[in-house]
This record gives structure tokens, C-alpha cells and sequence, in this order.
């Protein structure tokens, strides 16, 4: 009894979607802080900024830090906080403006048939079972 | 200690239907030639009482066209939320769009609706293009849409 107990209380504190968390932001757009935030917070650690975009909810942004080297961030819209930073191998030129981040590459790679955006995380809705993504094919 | 076991019982079943009461769905929707560009559709749910309940696709990558989907626009505000990991390409005419997920039980038999919203770009909007009961006994029936959507078929 005791361990089913046990068992019960422990399946009870799983947060459902914890399996499936993931680096991308989900800010709604109310709460975003305006592009010069993002400026102000890279001024603050030294970066100079190439490019800001927004990629997976998230503000993107790529440069260089104080050091010199190339650097790709992944910034919180809401909080600003730094969710991922990147260190470029800096031999290389600068070849940013075709931004051959991996998703592009993916993309490139993408077999017929697939759709474009087929998801890689689970969808956060109470209709799905499993909180699987759905697969999607175009015939 | 038995309200507790109640208790505990109870919340394991509110956080856990998703991992015991789902079933695989298949959902094709087969568009006509209607002869224009690719159509955004947005496959979503409603409950018995018409209130949106969730989305299930959202065909188009575009979120500055989606107020074309109205129905769907109005119920969800056009909150990207709602969309999250579940979007895709929009589909050319002729073609069909094969969805195949996970379903929660509790979503048939139950008075919840499936809709498709559909917009052509320099066509006609069509909201509410197809609407189907979600039940049991429906499933694999062909449904014509309104305007675009040749059939819709919902199979398990």
C-alpha cells in the first residue's frame, strides 16, 4: 500500500511536458523587450553586434565578443537572460550573411515530401496524447 | 489516508491522460485543383458548447496571413502559442496534407468538433471549409469541403 503510494505520489509531481524541454522561447509578444534592450545588453557584455533576429521565439543575435571572437546567442525576450552561447571557430571568414546555422542546413537537406517546418519539439496542447509531434506528409 | 490515496489517485489522473488514453489518428485532407497557390489551413478543435478547444495543425508559414483563417484567427487571437511545433508548409492545390498524431481519447464521442479554416491568397477565405463531429463511428468517412478541400478523412 505504502509503495503504491509511493509511486502515485511520484507520477502525481511529473509535470507533464517535462520530457520535452527544449532551448526555444514562448514569450507571448506583449511582454517582448524592443531590439534596442537586446542592443543595450551586448553593449553591457562587450559584444558588437552583426545581426539581430528572431528565431525560434527567441531573439538571436551574432558578433563578436570583447575578445574578438565570433559568438551566437540565444537570448530570452522577455528576461534577456542568455539561454545559449555559441563560440564560432574563428578561421573561418565571415560567411554570416548566409546564416548556416544547423536549421538552414536541415532545411537544405530536407528530403521531398517532408513539409518545410515538420516539428523536431512536442506541441504544447491538451489534444495531443502523447505530446508527440504529429508527422506530416504532403503527397 | 484513504482521501489521501483518492486524492493522489485523482491528480495522477489529471497529469497522466496523455501518456495512457491517446490513440494514433490519421488525418488526410485532400485539396481540389482549384487552381491558385498553396492554401493555409488550420485543423482545430472545439468542444460541445462550440468553445475552441486546441489546435491541431497549421498548414503556413506565414503568421501575417493568418487572420485570413478567421474563424480560428477569432478564437485564438492569432496567438502563436497555439501553434508552437505544430506548423508547416501550406499545401499546393491538388495535394494532400497526411497529419498522423496522437489523439486523446476523451476528444471522441464527446461532442468535440473538428475544423479546417482555409485561405487562398487572392481567393476567397473560406472559414469553417470543413467541420466534422469527432466520433468513433465517423472515422474513415470521406467529408466534402466547401470550397477547397475535396476530402476530408479522419481514420484509426
Amino acid at each position: 500500500m505504502k509503495k503504491t503510494l509511493t509511486v502515485l505520489a511520484l507520477l502525481a509531481a511529473l509535470p507533464a511536458g517535462m520530457a520535452f524541454a527544449d532551448d526555444d522561447c514562448s514569450v507571448p509578444l506583449a511582454n517582448w523587450q524592443p531590439r534596442e534592450a537586446v542592443e543595450r545588453l551586448a553593449q553591457d557584455n562587450g559584444w558588437t553586434l552583426r545581426r539581430i533576429k528572431i528565431d525560434d521565439g527567441c531573439y538571436e543575435v551574432k558578433g563578436r565578443d570583447a575578445t574578438g571572437r565570433e559568438i551566437k546567442a540565444k537570448i530570452d525576450p522577455a528576461t534577456l537572460r542568455v539561454i545559449k552561447l555559441k563560440y564560432k571557430n574563428d578561421d573561418r571568414d565571415d560567411d554570416d550573411d548566409d546564416d548556416d546555422d544547423d536549421k538552414d542546413r536541415a532545411r537544405r537537406d530536407r528530403k521531398d515530401g517532408v513539409s518545410p517546418a515538420a516539428p523536431s519539439t512536442a506541441p504544447r496542447n491538451p489534444l495531443f496524447g502523447n505530446g508527440a509531434p504529429p508527422t506530416v506528409l504532403v503527397k | 489516508m484513504k482521501s489521501l490515496l483518492t486524492t493522489l489517485a485523482l491528480t495522477t489522473a489529471l497529469t497522466l491522460p496523455g501518456l495512457a488514453m491517446a490513440r494514433p489518428v490519421t488525418l488526410t485532407t485532400q485539396l481540389s485543383n482549384y487552381g491558385g497557390d498553396g492554401a493555409y489551413l488550420a485543423l482545430y478543435v472545439t468542444d460541445s458548447s462550440g468553445a475552441y478547444a486546441g489546435t491541431l495543425w497549421m498548414a503556413g508559414g506565414k503568421s501575417k496571413y493568418y487572420d485570413s483563417l478567421s474563424d480560428w484567427y477569432r478564437a485564438t487571437g492569432g496567438d502563436p502559442a497555439q501553434i508552437n511545433g505544430i506548423t508547416g508548409a501550406s499545401v499546393g492545390a491538388g495535394r494532400t496534407l497526411e497529419i498522423t498524431l496522437d489523439l486523446a481519447d476523451a476528444l471522441f464521442d464527446a461532442g468535440y468538433t473538428l475544423h479546417i479554416d482555409a485561405a487562398v491568397e487572392e481567393m476567397r477565405n473560406s472559414p469553417n471549409e470543413v467541420a466534422v463531429p469527432l466520433t468513433t463511428a465517423g472515422a474513415g468517412t470521406a467529408v466534402k469541403g466547401r470550397r477547397y478541400v475535396a476530402s476530408f478523412t479522419y481514420d484509426m
